[in-house]
């Protein structure tokens, strides 16, 4: 099945620009997870009663990890391990992927769809696995499966096929309702985990591919506006006026807290406090892998998953995250055109849906831990550590590549 | 579809995503590179943590090196702030191991609220045995944190405690005062005496410790050290030999006194070089420790201190000098040339004014009197003679104050009085505040009787009787009142008071000791002073205190001459005789016995010495220990006999007549 003329196809720049991805994310969890010594509190009193080195003349101890054998063995801690293991496991699902042509997706479309709709309704019920004021995973033993990673993908796939059927027919806003129907089912039950991050890509994704398949722009755009206009206004009037809004106390509070988080310096705000300033402190080059004390001395919260990229950005500093920008631009780059060089109209939806996807990720994570965006909660794709966001990403990566490999007509 | 337009809509989609990445790198970059310096200082406030190495203060020296005030390092319990979920538990824990009381912790914990990764200190000088139960539990009592300071320690225990004052915790409102100086919570500082007339001096450079600290405050890694940098000494004029005479003369005095059935509350006596007003010696008794002030004192331990009297330094209180005032009139009586020394009365024991006689306090009289033998004898009669008919009290007023008296001597320690010296202004108004004190209110109860009264009057008639009934009233307080009114007035028997230094005459033993020495060198007045050098702790002078002149007297030395003889023949054949015979040294002196209303008299002697060559002078005072000679005297000879190195020293209590 695997074609040498389907390797020569390949985008070996969208490829490499993962790779390096992943790489970076790799040591950037190896710091965001390396324990500092955890002390009980006789150790503590002993640094407290202690004469300090320097009573003796001697110079302070040595800065953590000044030598590479200790980074080695610093580096493959166990998050790091189970990540690689999700990247190799991911690394066949995407080989997998790619070996379907794209256009047999659609015959499995209601398969997708149901399965779709059945996790995650797995998830809001009993079975259903808790952590930190949301419901979001299934437990399978030792992993925790997190479907509304998936239903992204699962998504993008279906609503393509939805689109591509109704090519020509999307010009008035009657048209549009079955549209929102198909996303808005399984984005619901998503907000009722509550996870109103994963939510608002949906959106992301929705308004792209509608907008590609030929939707009339003026309506999507309108929509799009007037939409966020709406929720904004919403939630103004939930706060002036008291009015009731489907969201939890905590949302709110991430919402009052992005419009001043420094006004709760120790309360709600601390996240984004505490994630700007790591950014801020790292400078153009960075504190160094290790070194950020923001990071390895905890105050950053969630520091390998959501604010992964207050690390970067702590222990590289500008020069580090403006390289990871770099990367993900190219690589959203190749997605755009494998899209406009896509073979039909279904290629060039699920490439569309992959490029939103992953835009929407960056901007609302990048946007949450620089404090311009409220903190909803999404990792980083390709970047934060967890398992079913990884797969879900590259399956995602093997769908572009699947609509790259397959644009030549003739070919087939 | 055609293939343009999905080109179309993907270019505007690709616009969109350089949108977003272009805002997304505008904010980065504002934070990053323009912003830097102020994130990195947020970053640091989040996880170093500098914590204080108290330095030690100063340590104090007597003239001959001696020290007086060390530092030895005691325990202290701090704790740190803990959050809110652990607080209250664990100072409830604390609280029980040092035996505090649970509140009291956490009104200090609110104190510290602005502050909070600096540790409270709880308690100084924690004993041994406590120190290692809390060690036992440290694993339940997170933040609690043990630490070895330096704290005052008393190698003489209660030497000199009055000037040196002592060390506590500043005050809000000393910290206030000292805002700029950068006080904190808990820190020591100087509370009284020398302590805090030199704390800027004594007090050290505290060093600090730096600590990186986690999210949850736990100490990460000490990250170096600032060594403190100790206080200055002070090197005193005391010299430690001759103030534990004083002090253990004035106890023996007191007690001695007590012992022969009067008060005898306490006691002060003072040794200054005349030559140049250098302290040698200040003592007050009843004294104490000022090692307890460094564990802070309960509300009840504070009220005993207060009620023994130990709390003033008594050298500096008001006490009427009595016969010790009487040089001041026979050198106002020469310098002013109304009466030469060798003129003399014939005592009959009683002065004669109108039809009223002022007894001498020897029955009988003193025959034939001269100036010599009028203080040698401390003839009330003469001094009654010249202060009424030769001097008035503006003459006696006017030479006290050319003494010092009513003026502060400007010694370093805080806390001195002026003294008064008697005017009739100011008996006047003394004498005023304390009528209206007694009859304003009397009056203003007439009138706040009949005031409701009045005004429920309705007939004229009655109205009227009432009218006159408030005032009869209100004249008979009044007449009260002007029985006692005259008395505003500046009367003869006040000059005669004023004469033999009672009366309104209100002196420190200091002013008395700066009298007797400007009489002893020939009338040049020294400012007192206790600190000789301030030296810093590598033993480079700082500061040298030069001997101060104030001023001259401003008498004929004839004046004085003839006061030194008086007070020579006080010890010879006078007063004190009896206390001095047999004195290697030639003392001169004067004896005092201050009367005090519905007390025992207070005891009082001034004395200088050598005669010829004056060195030292001294005052000394028993509080209503009796006669000034046999009670105070004493306390002088034994400091003379310290001084002067005098060995067996006739150890006679004679007994003084005045």
């Amino acid at each position: 099945m695997v074609d040498k003329r389907f390797l020569k196809n390949l985008d070996y720049t969208l490829l490499i620009a993962v790779f390096l991805i992943i790489c970076f994310s790799l040591v950037i969890i190896s710091s965001a997870t390396l324990v500092n010594s955890p002390m009980d509190f006789r150790q503590q009193q002993e640094i407290w009663n202690k004469d300090a080195p320097g009573l003796n003349g001697e110079a302070a101890s040595e800065p953590i990890g000044t030598s590479f054998l200790k980074y080695t063995k610093l580096f493959f801690s166990t998050f790091v391990k189970k990540q690689i293991f999700f990247v190799i496991l991911s690394l066949i699902i995407m080989a997998f992927i790619l070996s379907v042509p794209y256009e047999d997706f659609r015959r499995h479309r209601k398969t997708i769809y149901i399965l779709n709709i059945l996790l995650l309704l797995v998830v809001l019920s009993p079975l259903g696995h808790s952590a930190k004021g949301a419901t979001r995973w299934i437990n399978l033993g030792p992993f925790l499966l997190q479907p509304s990673e998936f239903a992204k993908i699962f998504i993008i796939v279906t609503f393509a096929d939805f689109l591509t059927r109704r090519e020509g027919k999307l010009n008035t806003f009657k048209d549009l309702i079955p549209c929102f129907i198909h996303v808005g089912v399984p984005m619901l039950l998503i907000l009722k985990q509550p996870d109103l991050g994963t939510s608002l890509v949906f959106i992301g994704i929705m308004f792209a591919m509608l907008y590609v398949a030929g939707a009339n722009p003026k309506l999507v755009a309108g929509l799009f506006v007037g939409g966020w206009a709406f929720a904004i206004g919403w939630v103004w009037a939930h706060f002036k006026f008291g009015l009731w809004i489907p969201l939890k106390e905590y949302q709110l509070d991430r919402l009052l807290v992005f419009i001043d988080p420094w006004k709760q310096w120790h309360g709600a705000g601390y996240h984004v406090v505490q994630s700007q300033i790591a950014i801020g402190s790292g400078g153009l080059e960075g504190k160094g892998i290790y070194n950020g004390s923001q990071n390895q001395l905890n105050f950053l919260p969630e520091q390998h998953t959501d604010f992964i990229f207050s690390v970067v950005g702590e222990e590289m500093g500008f020069i580090g995250v403006s390289a990871l920008l770099l990367l993900f631009f190219i690589l959203l780059y190749r997605g755009i055109r494998i899209a406009s060089q896509a073979r039909d109209l279904n290629g060039a939806l699920l490439s569309t849906g992959v490029v939103a996807m992953f835009a929407f990720h960056i901007l609302i994570n990048v946007g949450m831990v620089s404090g311009i965006m409220p903190v909803t909660g999404v990792p980083l794709p390709l970047f934060s550590y967890g398992g079913s966001s990884m797969m879900t990403n590259m399956i995602a990566i093997g769908v572009l590549l699947n609509v790259y490999m397959r644009r030549q007509k003739i070919l087939f | 579809m055609e293939r343009k337009i999905i080109e179309k809509k993907t270019r505007v989609l690709l616009y969109l995503i350089i949108f977003i990445f272009t805002v997304l790198i505008s904010r980065l970059a504002y934070m990053q590179l323009l912003e830097t310096e102020r994130f990195e200082t947020l970053a640091k406030q989040n996880h170093m943590r500098l914590n204080p190495i108290i330095a030690p203060r100063g340590e104090i020296y007597d003239r001959k090196g001696v020290k007086i005030v060390g530092n030895k390092p005691v325990y202290t319990v701090s704790l740190v702030y803990l959050g809110l979920k652990d607080t209250d538990r664990v100072v409830n824990r604390v609280a029980s191991i040092l035996g505090m009381d649970p509140k009291e912790i956490m009104k200090k914990l609110e104190e510290q609220q602005l502050r909070m990764y600096q540790p409270v200190r709880l308690a100084t000088d924690v004993p041994l045995e406590t120190i290692t139960v809390l060690e036992e539990q440290r694993l339940d009592l997170p933040g609690v944190v043990i630490d070895v300071e330096p704290v005052r320690s008393y190698p003489f225990k209660s030497m000199l405690s009055h000037v040196l004052g002592y060390v506590q915790e500043i005050k809000q409102e000393q910290l206030k005062r000292n805002q700029d100086k950068g006080y904190r919570l808990g820190d020591m500082y100087g509370q009284d005496g020398l302590e805090n007339a030199f704390e800027p001096y004594l007090r050290g450079q505290d060093g600090a410790r730096q600590v990186e600290v986690d999210a949850q405050a736990r100490p990460v890694r000490d990250l170096g050290i600032k060594e403190p940098v100790p206080g200055n000494n002070l090197v005193l004029t005391i010299d430690a030999e001759l103030q534990k005479t004083a002090e253990a003369s004035l106890e023996r005095q007191v007690l001695e006194m007590r012992k022969q059935g009067y008060e005898a509350r306490g006691g002060a006596t003072v040794m200054m070089d005349v030559r140049t007003g250098a302290i040698r010696a200040m003592a007050s008794y009843p004294t104490y420790e000022p090692s307890i002030w460094i564990k802070g004192l309960s509300q009840k331990q504070w009220e005993d201190l207060q009620k023994s009297g130990a709390l003033p330094n008594r050298v500096l209180q008001l006490y009427p000098p009595a016969s010790t005032f009487k040089m001041i009139l026979a050198i106002a009586g020469v310098d002013t040339g109304k009466v030469d020394p060798s003129w003399s009365i014939a005592d009959p024991g009683h002065y004669l004014f109108g039809n009223r006689a002022f007894n001498d306090w020897k029955p009988g009289g003193h025959g034939r009197v001269d100036m010599r033998k009028a203080i040698s004898e401390s003839c009330d009669t003469y001094f009654w003679y010249l202060g009424h008919r030769l001097l008035g009290v503006d003459l006696i007023g006017k030479y006290a104050r050319k003494f010092g008296f009513g003026e502060r001597t400007g010694i370093e320690i805080p806390g001195e009085p002026a003294g008064i010296v008697p005017t009739p202004e100011y008996k006047y108004k003394r004498n005023k505040a304390y009528l209206d004190a007694i009859y304003g209110p009397k009056f203003k109860a007439i009138e706040e009787k009949y005031k409701p009264l009045l005004a429920s009057a309705t007939d004229p008639a009655e109205r009227e009787k009432l009218e006159k009934a408030k005032q009869r009233e209100l004249r008979a307080v009044q007449n009260q009142y002007d029985q006692y009114k005259w008395d505003l007035d500046w009367q003869v028997y006040d000059t005669l008071n004023m004469s033999i230094g009672q009366g309104y005459n209100l002196y420190t033993p200091l002013q008395l000791v700066n009298y007797i020495a400007a009489i002893a060198n020939n009338g040049t007045r020294w400012k007192p002073y206790l600190v000789e050098k301030i030296v810093s702790p590598d033993g480079k002078v700082i500061k040298e205190f030069k001997p101060q002149k104030i001023g001259q007297v401003g008498v004929k030395p004839e004046a004085l001459q003839v006061a030194r003889e008086g007070m020579r023949m006080v010890t010879t054949v006078g007063t004190a005789a009896g206390i001095f015979s047999g004195f290697p040294v030639e003392v001169a002196g004067k004896t005092g016995t201050g009367e005090v209303f519905g007390h025992d008299n207070h005891a009082l002697f001034v004395a200088f010495a050598p005669y010829d060559k004056p060195e030292v002078a001294v005052a000394t005072v028993i509080d209503y220990g009796g006669h000034g000679g046999s009670a105070a005297g004493p306390v002088a000879r034994d400091l003379f006999a310290a001084y002067f190195g005098v060995q067996n020293v006739p150890q006679r209590t004679a007994y003084s007549p005045e």
